[in-house]
């Protein structure tokens, strides 16, 4: 869905501290607007999910994992499109994620260039 | 040096006899005097200084107090005497002897049975440290993939047509402290791996803590376990061994985490330290796992106890046996409405204030 004149905000959950603050710098850099969410549930609480373009989310977290949060997100139909960023990427989850309407599935550490690519098509459907 | 403690002992034998000779001779007391000289020079001399000390007395005993001949004469009580008093400096010598061989004995036993603790604790530590290969692995990678997205932003910042050097800066800064996290880790993980003599030092209850949250951390968000720490401020340290202490709470943890991985409700891990008084602190491991096995609160800390398929039923009973090393408790006990804690008090060192 086009959103021209719209802010095309990009939420980024993940519970590593790190990996947060790189991608929000990367993001910044190709002049993405990016908000950071430390949990699921601290993304869900914000209230947030539907002023965001895309959402590029961690697997593996404490408390609801990244598809926990996207199986919530569908039941709300909240059609965000998914980056999946995990250092856990085997076969079955990647499937998994994209048959549930993930748009990427990445192995970290994962090719930047990449990224951006996917969350600009994600920002531009 | 073994020859020359011989040589000591036997010289010491020789003056404590010829000490044991003058003061019998005026108080006319010779049995006490020369078994005196026979038992300090066995205690301290060993066996070769104690059985010269025999000799030499009883050369003495008989030439100074019996006949003033040697061999002894033929009076029946006399020879009764001397045969009494030989008997009696050769016992004291043998008694002296076994005695300290059994104490050579039981140090070397100690000895073997401390290595043996330390080989077992080591074992335990490389066993669990494998168990979390995976996590470990993780922990470390995530890290090293933050420094490579970092690293590449810095190099978009500089490769633009107007390159922002502040920005560029800021992504550098922020690789430099990725990458010396992911050296933490990894040096946390070799120490625990290292095998050697446990060390005394003021170890930060509260550091170790933290960093064992560190590298299970990842472990725990497998099984999609929350970890919560409530750690009092300016805890007082303890006199120990660090690494022990950490695998102490590896255990602990892990245990944690394995009690909460078939759980259908919430999953919580949580570690608090407080002061216990008495000088001692407390630390308490949480969980809302499926709890201790009825009635068996402490035969969890017996060797071979494990509930788990491939388990060792070691960790427990090792992490105790550190603890008690420590001069602390260790003890478990049911939560309400589920799960377990494991609580442990160790001595603190409180320093003084002038």
């Amino acid at each position: 869905m086009a959103t021209q004149g719209k802010t095309k905000l990009v939420a980024i959950v993940d519970d590593d501290d790190s990996m947060r603050s790189a991608l929000q710098g990367l993001l910044e850099w190709a002049e993405l607007p990016a908000q950071s969410f430390a949990s699921a549930e601290e993304f869900l609480k914000s209230g947030q999910q539907h002023q965001i373009a895309c959402l590029i989310a961690d697997i593996r977290m404490p408390g609801m994992s990244g598809l926990e949060l996207q199986a919530q997100l569908n039941a709300e139909r909240c059609r965000i499109p998914i980056i999946f960023i995990t250092a856990h990427g085997d076969e079955k989850m990647r499937m998994q994620a994209l048959r549930a309407g993930a748009v990427e599935f990445m192995a970290k550490p994962f090719n930047d260039e990449a990224l951006l690519e996917s969350v600009r098509a994600a920002l531009e459907s | 040096m073994k020859v020359l403690s011989k040589l000591q002992g036997y010289g010491l034998a020789t003056i404590f006899c010829g000490i044991a000779l003058g003061v019998a001779w005026p108080i006319d007391a010779p049995s006490s005097c020369f078994l005196l000289a026979v038992t300090v020079s066995s205690l301290f001399g060993g066996l070769g200084p104690g059985l010269l000390s025999v000799c030499l007395s009883a050369l003495a005993f008989d030439y100074f107090f019996l006949w003033r001949t040697f061999p002894p004469a033929h009076e029946p009580a006399t020879f009764l005497r001397f045969a009494v008093f030989l008997v009696a400096t050769l016992l004291i010598t043998g008694l002296m002897e076994i005695k300290r061989r059994v104490e050579e004995s039981r140090a070397r036993d100690q000895e073997a049975l401390r290595q043996a603790q330390a080989d077992l604790a080591h074992v335990n530590r490389v066993t669990t440290m494998g168990e979390l290969t995976a996590s470990l692995a993780h922990e470390v990678n995530q890290p090293i993939a933050a420094a490579v997205t970092d690293a590449n932003t810095c190099m978009r910042w500089l490769t633009r047509d107007h390159p922002d050097v502040e920005e560029a800066r800021e992504a550098a800064s922020r690789v430099i402290k990725d990458a010396t996290r992911a050296a933490e880790i990894i040096s946390r993980i070799r120490l625990l791996f290292k095998k050697g003599a446990p060390q005394q030092e003021l170890v930060d209850v509260n550091e170790v803590i933290q960093e064992m949250v560190v590298l299970l951390r990842n472990e725990a968000s497998r099984y999609s376990i929350s970890v919560r720490t409530e750690l009092v401020a300016d805890l007082p340290q303890v006199m120990g061994d660090r690494v022990q202490l950490q695998q102490v709470l590896m255990n602990l943890m892990n245990n944690g985490i394995d009690a909460m991985k078939e759980v259908a409700a919430t999953r919580e891990l949580a570690l608090k330290s407080q002061r216990a008084g008495n000088g001692e602190l407390m630390v308490s491991v949480s969980d809302t796992g499926v709890g201790l096995p009825p009635q068996q609160a402490d035969q969890i800390f017996n060797a071979f106890f494990t509930t788990k398929v491939d388990g060792t039923g070691m960790g427990l009973r090792i992490s105790r046996s550190i603890v008690e090393s420590h001069g602390g408790r260790l003890w478990a006990a049911n939560n309400s409405p589920r799960g377990a804690s494991f609580h442990l008090t160790l001595p603190t060192k409180v320093e003084a204030h002038e």
